[in-house]
């Protein structure tokens, strides 16, 4: 009963709120990658700081999750920029398949992050938040892992997981097979297993290979070694648990991020447990910024 | 009215016609349903045709549409845009993930990038499996429609790809489509048999054009082919249900009316065809009532009617018997005469054989019957006929053919013979004791024979007519009382009289002219007076006409009244002209039908105003006068009263009954010559003879003797007491009066 009624003040709340808060789409060109970036920008109260939220694996920023987040922040006055990463793709709409060509890397996804950091900071920012939804959670430790910006005050990650590891289903034929390639400057994709890519990710070794870093070790390390304070949330029914067993829940905590689990929350926040994220989100990002 | 033959036909006819104009007017009934039916399958085929046309339009339009709406997809697709950017790897995302990814349909023959330029971004893949439908470069955007090397028909569209973020255009998307399939795939059709597409030779057109160059067939209707199917089963059923009706009608009205009409109209035939025999009903049972009381009805009225035919033929032949049977006699008839001789004559035809024809007469029957009454005459023609047929041979019946006439056949017999068994009955017949029945006179038969041998050239027709000759001729003789016909006797009969001297005597009877009458004195013995016996002549080409033919041809031709008026004209006309010698007299003889005629009396009026100065005799013959004496005795008295003298002439010749003479109104009797003959026979007919005449003298009347020839015989009348003569000595008949009144 209780979640019914939160789900009709949701809803009244998003009409209401979409008549204050306007969202615009802005693009960047990323002239590294000779591409047009784009994403989802809305500004909110000059006291409060930007939240820079970054999708899942081959998403976008219209998955509802993010959007999800986007939007309790913008309610509570936080300026929001959701990018889609180009994954090679300028002004990316869509998700990107398994069996799509993919050519990006994570090296590539990071200096996206990096040029829309920078166009915040160009947008009078000074401080900004970063959040992280699943994949995009190790991209942006990733990012924090190699950059250091003091503008950057607060690390959100949500359904945080490695990327690599025979936990997951990664075959080490494949990365060997893939490094076999890229040492012969065989640059044909080929389709690899990658988290739920099972047999069909079609990508090339490069792009395959980039990715595989994010491995278990090196996320607590990072983690653990992070500059700026760093809250974890995961939901409590996430299927990943698995696949890397729960003591993932535990490994988090010992890295000291504040390591929050939704109980009954899968790896989306799908549902009502949207708004215990959003709740968890405002909490730990109003706390940090009173 | 009556039936034209032609209506009456057998019973199966009629069934036949019942069943063809039933089948012709059930068959003009289904063709017509028939067509119909197919007029409206066709009409609704038709509607189909052009539901299913537009049908096809409107999904060459719809896959248009869609097509274009897929290509607008295309181009917002982030892969496509992606190949714009970087095409290294456009190989792998050009055969792989682009066939994979949902946006490559089915129905997809090949999807090129082009650039701005319009040419292949990338040329064609070495593993390229593609219908090589579309070009490496393309002039217009507009959509074409075209047929691959192998066949298959395609429609090939572009898009044009414009960047994101600058909206400058990128390139082009082209795509070919196989359009059968797209067709299929992106449609849903109703009317339209997709099945039956078929793309003719169609080399770029536009899509505009497309319709024209697609054969299609609609779909079979099914509400349509059903109903067709219940017309054409209904048709068939009705068909079959007919001819099973007809089928089981044929057998029924076999059974019910045919087979019982054929059977019972054999039953009738057969009893048609032997109608005195006994017929057993057909055995087979009718299904119908009525044929079977019909049956029993024919059968019962054929059995009673067999009876009654039995009964009838057993009628019949008793009334056959009784109608050739005289009932007098029990001898056979005239009517059995007849036939007998009808069988006779037909069969004398084929089998001639000798034939003798045999006539029995008794003499003076009439006399004798009324002398002693019907009753004895009656038994003594049934004591006749007995004698007559026990004394012929058993082959041989006697037919009563008259009164007193019998007649016989006799067949392969010789002349001999024939004679024999005539003399045998002849001798039976005068042996028979009449005395037993009361009559005193003898009684003569007289026996006429005529026959003929087996030639076929002599005329059987002849016989009755020859025996009737000679058997007159045997009554005319005392001794010979059986005559057989020979040609001799023809003349005597004058019954051959030559057609020249009939027609001369027919004519002259009926208009006077040349008849020539003579005159034979009758002169009284004491010379005191003498009258003339007008005797009828007529000339003939060659000659006066024997008065023997004369009488022969106006017996036959019964013109006796004719020539007795003729004979009285003449007379009268003598008269009239002064021409009969004075104080002499004429006698006229009349007929026995003359007698009988309603006017005789005023036939002889006009002979009044002479009566004074001229005897007038008329004389009629003794059996005429004696078969009417009543009548004859009441104008005859009546003609005396007037002054006319009547003469009984022939007295002798006949029956001649002394009993009639008192009662005869005559005042003349006149001997027949053969009475003046007999005074030189036997004494005792020479008395009665005197006798006789000295009792007419005696009882007042004028005794004429005729046939006085010579002296002697003048002698014997005068003898005998005649008080008038009459003959060749005194004046044979001439045509004047010269003699012997004249002399005297």
């Amino acid at each position: 009963m209780q979640k019914i009624f939160k789900t009709l003040c949701l809803s009244i709340s998003l009409m209401f709120t979409h008549s204050i808060a306007f969202a615009e789409v802005v693009t960047q060109h990323i002239p590294e990658l000779k591409l047009t970036a784009e994403a989802e920008y809305s500004k909110g109260m000059p006291n409060k700081p930007a939240v820079l939220m970054l999708h899942g694996f081959l998403t976008t920023n219209q998955f509802h999750t993010v959007r999800s987040m986007a939007q309790a922040y913008n309610e509570a006055g936080y300026t929001t920029l959701a990018p889609t990463l180009t994954l090679n793709i300028s002004q990316r709409k869509q998700s990107v398949k398994c069996n799509a060509i993919h050519t990006h890397t994570l090296e590539n996804d990071v200096l996206e992050v990096k040029h829309w950091i920078q166009w915040l900071k160009d947008q009078g920012v000074q401080e900004i938040v970063l959040l992280g939804h699943s994949s995009g959670s190790p991209e942006l430790m990733h990012f924090l892992a190699h950059n250091e910006e003091p503008t950057i005050k607060l690390a959100i990650f949500t359904s945080l997981f490695f990327l690599s590891g025979p936990e997951l289903g990664t075959l080490q034929s494949e990365i060997d097979h893939a490094r076999n390639a890229l040492k012969n400057n065989n640059m044909q994709p080929h389709k690899y297993s990658f988290l739920f890519c099972k047999n069909n990710y079609f990508a090339t070794p490069e792009s395959f290979l980039s990715y595989q870093k994010l491995d278990r070790a090196y996320l607590l390390d990072n983690l653990k070694n992070l500059k700026v304070p760093s809250y974890t949330i995961m939901g409590g029914e996430d299927k990943r648990y698995q696949s890397v067993g729960h003591k993932w829940l535990d490994e988090l905590e010992q890295t000291g991020t504040h390591l929050i689990v939704v109980e009954g929350a899968n790896h989306f926040f799908s549902s009502e447990y949207e708004f215990d994220l959003q709740d968890q989100l405002i909490k730990i990002t109003d706390a940090q910024f009173e | 009215m009556k039936t034209p033959e032609k209506i009456v036909q057998p019973v199966q006819f009629y069934f036949a016609l019942f069943l063809g104009i039933g089948f012709l007017l059930l068959a003009i009934m289904i063709w017509s349903f028939y067509t119909e039916g197919n007029k409206l399958q066709k009409t609704v085929e038709e509607q189909t045709y052009q539901e299913a046309k537009k049908e096809l339009i409107s999904a060459i339009n719809h896959t248009l549409e869609v097509t274009r709406d897929q290509l607008k997809s295309l181009s917002e697709w982030d892969e496509v845009h992606q190949q714009f950017h970087d095409p290294s790897y456009y190989f792998f995302w050009h055969d792989n993930r682009l066939i994979e990814s949902s946006y490559y349909q089915p129905y997809y023959l090949q999807l090129e990038l082009y650039t701005t330029q319009r040419k292949l971004l990338m040329p064609a893949s070495p593993e390229n499996h593609h219908e090589d439908s579309l070009p490496e470069s393309f002039a217009v955007s507009s959509a074409v429609v075209g047929k691959t090397p192998n066949g298959k028909s395609f429609l090939n569209l572009s898009q044009p790809i414009y960047d994101r973020a600058n909206r400058i255009l990128m390139g082009y998307i082209g795509l070919s489509l196989d359009l059968h399939k797209a067709l299929l795939a992106q449609n849903q059709f109703y009317y339209l048999n997709k099945h039956a597409i078929q793309f003719n030779n169609v080399h770029t057109v536009s899509i505009e054009e497309l319709v024209d160059f697609i054969d299609f067939s609609p779909v079979s209707n099914p509400v349509n082919n059903y109903l067709w199917e219940l017309t054409q089963k209904f048709i068939f059923e009705l068909i079959a249900i007919l001819l099973t009706v007809s089928l089981l009608l044929m057998l029924f009205f076999n059974k019910l009316i045919r087979s019982p009409l054929t059977s019972l109209s054999h039953y009738l035939q057969r009893l048609k065809s032997n109608p005195h025999q006994s017929h057993t009903p057909p055995e087979e049972t009718y299904w119908v009532r009525e044929f079977e009381e019909f049956k029993s009805t024919i059968h019962d009225f054929h059995r009673n009617l067999h009876s009654a035919q039995i009964e009838l033929d057993q009628q019949n032949l008793l009334v056959w018997e009784q109608a050739r049977r005289d009932a007098l006699t029990n001898t056979f008839n005239r009517r059995a005469f007849d036939e007998m001789w009808n069988d006779i004559f037909i069969n004398f035809q084929t089998q001639p054989k000798p034939t003798a024809f045999m006539l029995f007469d008794c003499d003076f029957f009439k006399a004798l019957n009324d002398t002693y009454g019907h009753e004895v005459g009656d038994e003594m023609i049934k004591a006749s006929a007995k004698v007559i047929q026990q004394s012929l041979p058993m082959e041989c019946p006697v037919y009563r053919i008259g009164g007193d006439e019998f007649a016989l056949i006799i067949q392969n017999r010789t002349q001999s013979e024939i004679l024999e068994i005539a003399q045998t009955c002849l001798d039976a017949l005068n042996q028979y004791p009449y005395q037993s029945l009361g009559i005193k006179e003898k009684i003569s038969f007289s026996i006429g024979i005529s026959s003929i041998a087996s030639s076929a050239n002599d005329y059987l027709t002849s016989l009755p007519r020859q025996a009737d000759i000679a058997m007159y001729k045997a009554k005319q003789s005392h001794h010979s009382k059986i005559q057989i016909y020979h040609r001799s006797l023809e003349k005597e009969s004058s019954a051959l009289v030559s057609n020249q001297i009939i027609s001369r005597v027919v004519d002259s009877i009926h208009t006077g002219e040349h008849i020539q009458m003579h005159f034979q004195p009758i002169v009284a013995v004491d010379q005191s007076n003498c009258y003339y016996e007008a005797l009828i002549r007529i000339q003939g080409q060659e000659g006066l006409i024997n008065p023997v033919e004369i009488f022969s041809v106006v017996e036959r031709r019964r013109l006796e009244v004719e020539l007795d008026q003729q004979v009285i004209r003449a007379t009268l006309t003598l008269l009239q002209q002064n021409k009969i010698p004075k104080d002499s007299g004429l006698s006229v003889n009349i007929s026995g039908k003359t007698l009988l005629h309603p006017d005789l009396i005023e036939l002889f009026t006009p002979f009044r105003p002479w009566i004074e100065h001229y005897k007038i005799v008329i004389e009629v013959t003794e059996n005429f006068l004696i078969d009417h004496i009543e009548y004859a005795q009441k104008v005859l008295n009546e003609l005396r009263q007037q002054g006319f003298l009547i003469a009984l002439d022939d007295f002798g010749s006949g029956y001649s009954s002394i009993r009639y003479l008192a009662h005869m109104p005559v005042d003349i009797i006149k001997f027949d010559m053969s009475m003046i003959q007999a005074l030189n026979s036997d004494s005792k007919t020479r008395q009665i003879i005197l006798t006789t005449a000295d009792m007419i003298r005696k009882s007042g009347f004028d005794l004429v003797m005729e046939g006085i020839e010579d002296e002697a015989m003048l002698e014997q009348a005068k003898a005998a007491g005649a008080t008038h003569i009459q003959g060749y000595l005194l004046g044979k008949p001439v045509p004047h009066f010269d003699q012997p009144c004249e002399c005297q």
